[in-house]
């Protein structure tokens, strides 16, 4: 018996995944547990898995095109069975569809969480979905929603397809009442009416346009979500980093042989992460009008990307010297460039370092990715003349300027912060305990 | 404001016609002396005498033949069946005759006759009367068929009846003739023939019915409006003509329906009512509609089977509450 494989839900936020590439053609056979294919999703590239073994029979949706969550992306079945057969069997000329079939989808890696979000509905790939669906082929997402709250969903701009079988009726069909607790806990917000296109925009309207990928799709979302809900101040500070700067110097020059290299960053981490615990007003997130302690700092550390960002987490930095979190930094970052972080390493950060130094620059501000509550930004380290002890001498100077979100923590909490981590650069020995 | 029975307030309406009317007579079975086996028209044969309060024979299908013949003569008839279940023997004359009389004359002569009739079980009367066959007739063009709920319906409707033009199944219930309501003190009040009530205003479900059932139903929502659930009841009133709209706008509302009724579900008030539902508000739905209805078997004799056949209040509440549970709700 044939079915569909269904784009599946890598991450909590993805929308729609974008099929990196097959690693299987249409007519292979396949074992349980064999990457069928890479998917990129909003975050990172994932391996996508077989549960079963199996032919495949048709690809739906080639390499480096896009489908929305549920929306069938090949078919497959038994060897030498094909996918016309599979569409007949669909039909249920004779035999009525199973619907038990249908329920069990492959949903690799992630269980579905009853609460989790549904998507907006996305533009192109859903009608794009349709179409592959509406080949004949039977609709493998059990989609079940009653007409009220398609109608609602329809209105609000939500695309249901990742309720498939969550929904409070029967069979998990999607209610109104399922509709409603959308709409009211906020999760969805219904799309803003299109802004008109400002006048005399020709020459805009002339210029490439392209489609966002799901990484630049998701960042984009969040980020305008994080600076519109997320009260952000800043406090900021100049940090001697001479001393710093010495130490990293002198750690390199005994690590030289063993391939390690402490950067700047590793220390700004290590410093970070020692403050976040002293602080823990400052180390917590605001929830649904709750706070939530850390217990320990997991540091995000934005890495760019030829186009993007992406944040890989190194957990339990508080716990880690700096010598095994330069590796792990070095190892996240390099696999963040190459795409090929797992969807746990770019999740539970507490809070974030976004370094531009190497850009020359001197000072900037970052957005908060929630639900972290804060995010160091630091610039450059420039040799500077400033006054110490009533004299004017050379020091390396790194500007950082904290943003923090109001609700978790008061601008006392955030000054006190970023004076701690001052104060362990300034005096970088303590980093090393 | 006045309280009456349902049978006072049919009386009353009989009795006000009469004396309006001229034209206006009663026809049945005991209905003169014995006053009528339910003592609808008790006093009317003292008051109006034997012309204008006609005993008949054993035979339905003379009477109502008889009826339909003074109606196209330009009187006004109301002919007594004593039990809906009686009324199979006259069945040609009804539907054969007086539902036709309109269409085959050209519409030069009509048949403005009420046939009034008891339905209904719960007295242990067993199979052959204990039926509600009103469905049957409301689907046949050309009658019109009504069956009140509530003591004002019953006078403001009998009065709505006996004026029109067409011939009027008038669906009594007998569970309701004791039932005392509340009677308006305007003499010249009527009732539209037509048109449903929301007898009961909710948010959570409606609930139809149509007879007695409404008094299940208002019931029902009593002791569901105890858990915060508010069912609106929409009494129809009359079946045909079938005011689906305001059963639409309740729905519409609550997004939620359940049709009750004491007659068989299949084929039922309920099936054509759950049709024009699913029509005109389909995408206002959030369940199927859902019927509740007499057990599809000759009603038993026996007191525990003839309770377990009717669609009583716990029925009715198990699928209210059935409904909503698809719907996440309780």
């Amino acid at each position: 018996m044939s079915e569909e494989l269904v784009m599946p839900r890598l991450s909590d936020t993805m929308e729609e995944g974008t099929i990196g590439r097959w690693l299987v053609h249409e007519g292979d056979a396949f074992a349980a547990g064999d990457v069928l294919a890479e998917i990129e999703t909003d975050k990172a590239t994932m391996e996508f898995q077989a549960y079963d073994a199996g032919t495949v029979l048709r690809i739906l949706v080639g390499d480096g095109e896009s489908a929305a969550l549920g929306a069938p992306i090949a078919i497959v079945g038994a060897e030498g069975e094909t996918a016309d057969e599979a569409a007949s069997a669909g039909n249920g000329a004779t035999t009525p569809p199973p619907q038990e079939e249908e329920a069990a989808e492959p949903e690799p890696e992630t269980e579905p969480e009853p609460k989790a979000a549904p998507a907006r509905r996305p533009s192109k790939s859903s009608s794009k979905a349709k179409a592959a669906s509406g080949n004949g082929s039977r609709a493998t997402a059990a989609l079940r929603v009653s007409p009220i709250a398609r109608r609602m969903a329809d209105e609000a701009g939500i695309d249901l397809s990742t309720m498939a079988g969550r929904g409070s009726g029967p069979e998990g069909r999607v209610v109104k009442a399922d509709v409603e607790r959308l709409i009211s806990s906020g999760e969805l917000t219904p799309p803003a009416a299109p802004e008109a296109p400002p006048a005399g925009d020709s020459a805009a309207a002339e210029g490439e346009i392209r489609e966002l990928t799901p990484m630049l799709k998701a960042v984009a979302t969040r980020m305008a979500q994080a600076k519109q809900t997320v009260p952000h101040f800043y406090v900021e500070s100049e940090i001697d980093m001479t001393r710093a700067m010495q130490l990293r110097a002198e750690l390199n020059g005994g690590l030289a042989d063993s391939g390690d290299k402490i950067s700047v960053n590793d220390l700004i981490v290590r410093a970070s992460a020692l403050a976040l615990i002293q602080h823990p007003q400052s180390h917590r997130s605001y929830l649904d009008g709750k706070h939530v302690y850390h217990a320990h700092a997991n540091i995000g550390i934005a890495v760019a990307l030829d186009d993007g960002l992406t944040v890989p987490v190194l957990n339990e930095a508080d716990s880690k010297p700096l010598r095994e979190i330069s590796r792990e930094t070095r190892d996240l970052a390099g696999r963040a460039r190459a795409g090929k972080l797992k969807q746990r390493e770019i999740e539970g950060a507490t809070f974030s370092v976004s370094n531009l130094g190497m850009f020359d620059v001197a000072n900037f501000a970052a957005i908060i990715n929630p639900p972290e509550s804060a995010i160091i930004a630091v610039g450059a380290t420039i040799d500077r003349p400033v006054v110490v002890d009533g004299e004017i001498v050379v020091r390396k100077i790194m500007r950082a300027t904290l943003s923090c979100d109001h609700r978790a923590c008061s601008g006392a909490d955030g000054a006190k912060l970023l004076q701690t981590i001052k104060q362990l650069l300034q005096s970088p020995s303590l980093l090393l305990v | 404001m006045a309280d009456l029975t349902y049978r006072e307030a049919l009386r009353r309406a009989l009795d006000d016609e009469l004396a309006r009317d001229p034209e206006v007579f009663l026809m049945g079975e005991e209905i003169g002396r014995f006053e009528g086996s339910y003592k609808v028209t008790a006093g009317l044969w003292e008051k109006y005498g034997p012309q204008r309060v006609r005993e008949t024979p054993i035979s339905e299908e003379g009477f109502v033949g008889a009826g339909i013949g003074a109606a196209m003569m330009g009187l006004r008839p109301v002919v007594e069946i004593m039990t809906i279940n009686f009324i199979l023997v006259a069945m040609d004359q009804v539907i054969n005759h007086a539902a036709k009389i309109r269409y085959m004359f050209g519409g030069a002569v009509g048949v403005p006759m009420v046939i009034r009739t008891p339905g209904g079980a719960g007295a242990q009367l067993t199979a052959q009367h204990s039926q509600s066959l009103e469905a049957w007739f409301a689907g046949c063009p050309g009658m019109k068929v009504v069956a009140p709920a509530s003591v004002a319906d019953a006078y403001g409707m009998m009065k709505t009846a006996i004026r029109d033009d067409d011939p009027v199944l008038f669906v009594e219930n007998l569970v309701m003739y004791n039932v005392t309501g509340t009677m308006p003190d305007d003499p010249d009040f009527t009732v539209p023939l037509g048109r449903a009530a929301v007898v009961r205003e909710g948010r959570d479900l409606t609930l139809v019915a149509h007879s007695y059932t409404v008094q299940r139903a208002l019931r029902v929502a009593d002791t569901m409006s105890r858990d915060g659930i508010e069912i609106e009841v929409v009494d129809l009133r009359s079946l045909r003509p079938l005011d689906a709209e305001t059963v639409a706008e309740s729905v519409r509302k609550t997004s939620r329906a359940l049709i009750a009724e004491e007659g068989w579900s299949t084929y039922g008030v309920g099936a054509e009512l759950a049709a024009r539902i699913h029509r005109l508000c389909f995408d206002d739905l959030d369940a199927p509609v859902e019927r509740v209805g007499g057990a599809e078997v000759p009603m038993p004799y026996s007191k525990p089977l003839e309770l377990a056949a009717l669609p009583l209040e716990s029925k009715i509440e198990a699928a209210a509450r059935g409904l909503l549970a698809e719907s996440g709700i309780a």
